[in-house]
C-alpha cells in the first residue's frame, strides 16, 4: 500500500488549507462535507505517526457503490457510478478529490459528458 | 550451459536472433549465477553486448546500447510468505481478463485445467468489435501464403513469420470457437464473414476467406462480448477474481514460474499457485508514462483510449527474466467514430487543429497520426467536404453516408443516435464555412484560407502542395459544408515479450522460461511496423482470441 511520506502530508494539508480557504465560498471541498457530518483525519487516514493514503475501500465502508449507482441512474448523459471500464466499481479517487477541487475524469474521453463532480 | 541447450531450438530464427540481440532484459541472473558463470555477457550470440556486473543486472536494466536504464522497471519488492493471507492452488492462473485472457481460460478449462483468473479492474474489460481469422477450409494454401507475406510487409517484414502462420492456420477455427461459445453466454456476436474485408482485395488470385466475429452494434463491444464468454468460462469452472491485480510472479529455483501473488483492494497479497503454467494477458503499458516514452516516444502528445494498461505483465515477464522487444514498438491509433468509418480513408480535404491543410489526404487514417504528434494537434485533424459529396465521390473506394445517414453522427442534430458511441460522434454541418470552422475548433480564418487555396488547386487539376490525384481534388464549394472532426487517440501497443510459437517467453539466452506463457498485445513478434496494419479488419482481436485459444489448450495438455 503507498504510504504518504510526511512531506506530502504537509503539502496535502497546506494545500488543502489553501485551497478551502481561497475558494470555500465557490466550492465545498469532500474534506468540509467529511467533517461537517463529524469525520475526524483519523477517521481515514488512520492513527498511525505515518498516515496512510486512503485507498478506495476505507471509502466504500460507508458509501455503497451498488446503492450510489441506483442513486445516480437517471444523470444525463451516462450514469457516471455504473459504467462499461469498471462496472459499478470506479476508483472514487478518479473523480472525487477531498482535499482539492473534484475533477471529471469520464470528459477527457467522451465528449458532452460535462459531469459536475461534487 | 549444457544445463539448458535441451531447451532451446537448434537453430535461432532471424527474428528471435534480433530480439535476443537488441531487446531490454535483466541478463538471467538467477541462470547463470546458478551456472557459475556470473553476470559475464553472452557473446555467442551478440558479441557486442556490453557486460554489466551481477549487481547491476538485479538492480535496473540496460538498454540494447548498455546505456539506459530502465528505472520504471525497478524490481518489485520481495513479498514474504508471512504477508501473504491466502494461497490456493491451479493448474492454470491466467492474468488479466481481457481479449486474449478470457478465451485462454476457457480453452484451457475444456481441456481439463483447473483455471484461476487474475483480473486488475472490477469487471472484464476489452474493447473493440471486429475480430478475425481465416476460414481455412475455404482458402487455398497459396491464399493463406500470400496472406502472411502482405502481413509481413504491413510489418515492415520486422515480424516473427511462425507466429503470424500460427494465427493464418488456426484462426478460422479459434474465431468460430469465441462465437458459438460466447453466444452460449449470450453474447451479441456474429460472423460477417469475408464480405466485410474490404482490405484484402489485391492481397492474392486464390480463395481467400474469412471468419469476421463482430461484437455489435456499437455501442455493445467486445468488452460485453468477453463478459458474456466470461459466464461460459465460470460455468467451465473457471475461478475469476476481480479487483486483483498480479503484482509480481513466484519462481523456483530454477527458475521456473510457479505462481503469481497477487494484491487486493485491502493492499493484502494472495498467492496462487500454477501447477502446469501462468498466462499472461494483461494487455498494453499505454497508461505507462514512462515505458511509452522509451519504447514510442511518439506517443508523447497522444491521448489514451484505455485504462489501468500500465505494463505490469511487462514488469513481471521481464524479472522473470524475459525480454523485450527493442525500441520501435508498433502503435494503433484510430477513430471509426467521429464520423463513418467506411468514409475515414476517403481523402477530402484534410485540415488539423489550427485549420491548415497539412497532408496528402489519400494518407489513410490510420497513419494520420504521424503528423500529428505535436503538443497543438495531439492527434486531432477534421475532414471536410461540401454538399457535392454524394455525386463527386460516389466512386472513392469505402461507403458513403447519406446527408440524412450521417445524421446520427451529428451531436446537434436531435435523431437518435443508434449504432454509434454518443460520446464519441464528431460531424457537423454548416451553411458558411467559416460556421463549419468554429463547430470544428479550428481558427476561422486560417480554415478558410486553407480552403480557398485548396479551391484553387482543384481549379486547376494540380495539387501543387501536396500532389493529390486530380481524381481525389473535390473543391469545398457548396452549401452546407459538412466536417468530421477526428482525434486519433492511442487504441492500443501492439509489441510485447519474446515467445516461441507456443507463447512460452524466452529468456535472453534464448531458453524457454518454464511456466510463463505470454498472450495478446503483451506478446512479441506479430507486428513490426510503425503503425498496426488495416488490411485484415480486426486482425488485433482476432489475433488476441487465436492465441488465448491456442494457448490455453497447450498449458492444459502439459
Ligand atoms: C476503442 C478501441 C477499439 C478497438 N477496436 C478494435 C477492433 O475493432 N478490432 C481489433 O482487432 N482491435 C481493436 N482494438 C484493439 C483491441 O482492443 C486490443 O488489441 C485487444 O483488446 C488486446 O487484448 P489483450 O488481451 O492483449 O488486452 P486487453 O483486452 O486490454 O485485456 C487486458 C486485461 O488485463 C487486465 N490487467 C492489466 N494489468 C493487470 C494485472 N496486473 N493483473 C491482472 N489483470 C491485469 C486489464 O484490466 C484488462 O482487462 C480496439 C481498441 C480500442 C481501445
Amino acid at each position: 500500500m503507498k504510504k504518504l511520506t510526511l512531506r506530502n502530508i504537509m503539502l496535502c494539508l497546506a494545500l488543502s488549507f489553501f485551497a478551502s480557504s481561497a475558494m470555500a465560498d465557490k466550492t465545498t471541498l469532500l474534506d468540509q462535507t467529511h467533517a461537517a457530518k463529524g469525520l475526524k483525519c483519523a477517521s481515514c487516514h488512520g492513527n498511525a505517526e505515518q498516515r496512510e493514503a486512503v485507498t478506495m475501500t476505507k471509502c466504500i465502508k460507508c458509501h455503497n457503490t451498488e446503492k450510489l449507482a441506483k442513486k445516480t441512474k437517471d444523470v444525463k448523459p451516462t450514469n457516471p457510478h455504473e459504467n462499461r471500464h469498471f462496472g459499478t466499481e470506479t476508483d472514487c479517487a478518479k473523480c472525487h478529490n477531498v482535499h482539492q477541487k473534484s475533477e471529471n475524469y469520464c470528459g477527457s474521453c467522451h465528449l458532452r459528458f460535462d459531469f459536475v463532480v461534487p | 550451459m549444457s544445463k539448458n541447450d535441451s531447451n532451446k531450438s537448434n537453430e535461432i530464427d532471424q527474428y528471435t536472433r534480433n530480439v535476443l540481440q537488441n531487446g531490454l532484459s535483466r541478463r538471467s541472473f538467477l541462470t547463470r549465477a546458478a551456472m557459475g558463470t556470473g553476470a559475464v555477457a553472452f557473446t555467442g550470440l551478440t558479441g557486442s553486448m556490453a557486460t554489466a556486473s551481477t549487481d547491476d543486472c538485479v538492480k535496473t536494466a540496460k538498454s540494447s546500447d548498455g546505456g539506459a536504464t530502465l528505472e520504471f522497471m525497478p524490481k518489485p519488492k520481495p513479498i514474504s510468505d508471512r504477508d501473504i493471507v491466502s494461497t490456493q492452488t491451479f493448474d492454470v492462473v491466467v492474468v488479466g481478463a481481457g481479449a486474449s485472457g478470457v478465451p485462454a481460460a476457457l480453452s484451457a478449462a475444456e481441456n481439463g485445467a483447473k483455471v484461476a483468473v487474475l483480473q486488475k479492474q472490477a469487471i472484464v474489460v476489452s474493447q473493440g468489435n471486429t475480430g478475425s481469422g481465416i476460414d481455412l477450409a475455404n482458402s487455398d494454401k497459396a491464399a493463406v501464403e500470400a496472406m502472411v507475406n502482405r502481413l509481413m510487409g504491413d510489418s515492415a517484414h520486422r515480424c516473427h513469420p511462425e507466429l503470424v502462420r500460427e494465427w493464418a492456420y488456426n484462426s478460422g477455427e479459434a474465431v468460430s470457437w469465441v462465437i458459438d461459445r460466447a453466444k452460449k453466454g449470450g453474447a451479441q456476436i456474429v460472423d460477417q464473414g469475408t464480405k466485410v474485408q474490404h482490405g484484402i482485395h489485391g492481397v492474392t488470385e486464390h480463395k481467400l476467406n474469412f471468419v469476421t466475429s463482430y461484437c455489435g452494434p456499437k455501442p455493445y463491444t467486445t468488452g460485453d462480448g468477453m463478459r458474456a464468454l466470461a459466464k461460459v468460462a465460470e460455468k467451465a469452472g473457471v475461478k475469476f477474481f476481480f479487483n486483483m491485480p498480479a503484482q509480481q510472479l513466484v519462481q523456483d529455483d530454477s527458475g521456473k514460474v510457479i505462481g503469481v501473488i497477487a494484491q487486493d483492494r485491502d493492499g493484502k497479497y494472495h498467492k496462487y499457485m500454477a501447477k502446469k503454467g501462468v498466462i499472461l494477458s494483461s494487455g498494453d503499458y499505454q497508461n505507462n508514462e514512462a515505458m511509452c516514452n522509451f519504447f514510442i516516444p511518439d506517443l508523447k502528445n497522444f491521448e489514451r483510449k484505455q485504462m489501468d494498461r500500465t505494463g505490469d505483465g511487462f514488469s513481471m515477464a521481464y524479472w522473470a527474466g524475459g525480454v523485450i522487444e527493442p525500441i520501435g514498438h508498433t502503435k494503433m491509433l484510430h477513430d471509426f467514430d467521429a464520423g463513418p468509418a467506411s468514409m475515414c480513408d476517403m481523402p477530402f480535404l484534410a485540415v488539423n487543429r489550427k485549420g491548415e491543410r497539412f497532408v496528402n489526404e489519400t494518407v489513410a487514417m490510420s497513419l494520420m497520426n504521424n503528423y500529428l504528434r505535436d503538443e497543438e494537434n495531439a492527434g486531432h485533424y477534421s475532414q471536410v467536404f461540401d454538399a457535392n459529396y454524394m455525386e463527386q465521390a460516389a466512386n472513392w473506394p469505402g461507403k458513403l453516408y447519406s446527408p440524412e445517414q450521417m445524421k446520427i453522427y451529428m451531436p446537434e442534430d436531435p435523431s437518435p443516435k443508434i449504432g454509434v458511441y454518443e460520446s464519441q460522434i464528431n460531424t457537423y454541418s454548416a451553411n458558411t464555412l467559416e460556421e463549419l470552422a468554429v463547430k470544428l475548433e479550428c481558427d476561422p480564418k486560417t480554415f478558410v484560407a486553407n480552403v480557398k487555396r485548396y479551391n484553387e488547386l482543384c481549379k486547376t487539376g494540380k495539387d501543387d502542395d501536396f500532389g493529390k490525384p486530380s481524381a481525389k481534388m473535390l473543391p469545398v464549394v457548396k452549401a452546407p459544408f459538412y466536417g468530421i472532426h477526428r482525434r486519433m487517440r492511442i487504441s492500443t501497443l501492439c509489441s510485447g515479450m519474446l515467445v516461441d510459437k507456443n507463447h512460452q517467453a524466452l529468456d535472453a539466452d534464448g531458453n524457454k522460461i518454464g511456466g510463463l506463457f505470454v498472450i495478446g498485445n503483451l506478446g512479441g513478434g506479430f507486428y513490426g511496423g510503425v503503425d498496426y496494419p488495416l488490411t485484415v479488419f480486426g486482425l488485433s482481436l482476432g489475433r488476441c482470441y487465436t492465441f488465448g485459444y491456442l494457448a490455453g489448450k497447450y498449458v492444459a495438455k502439459l
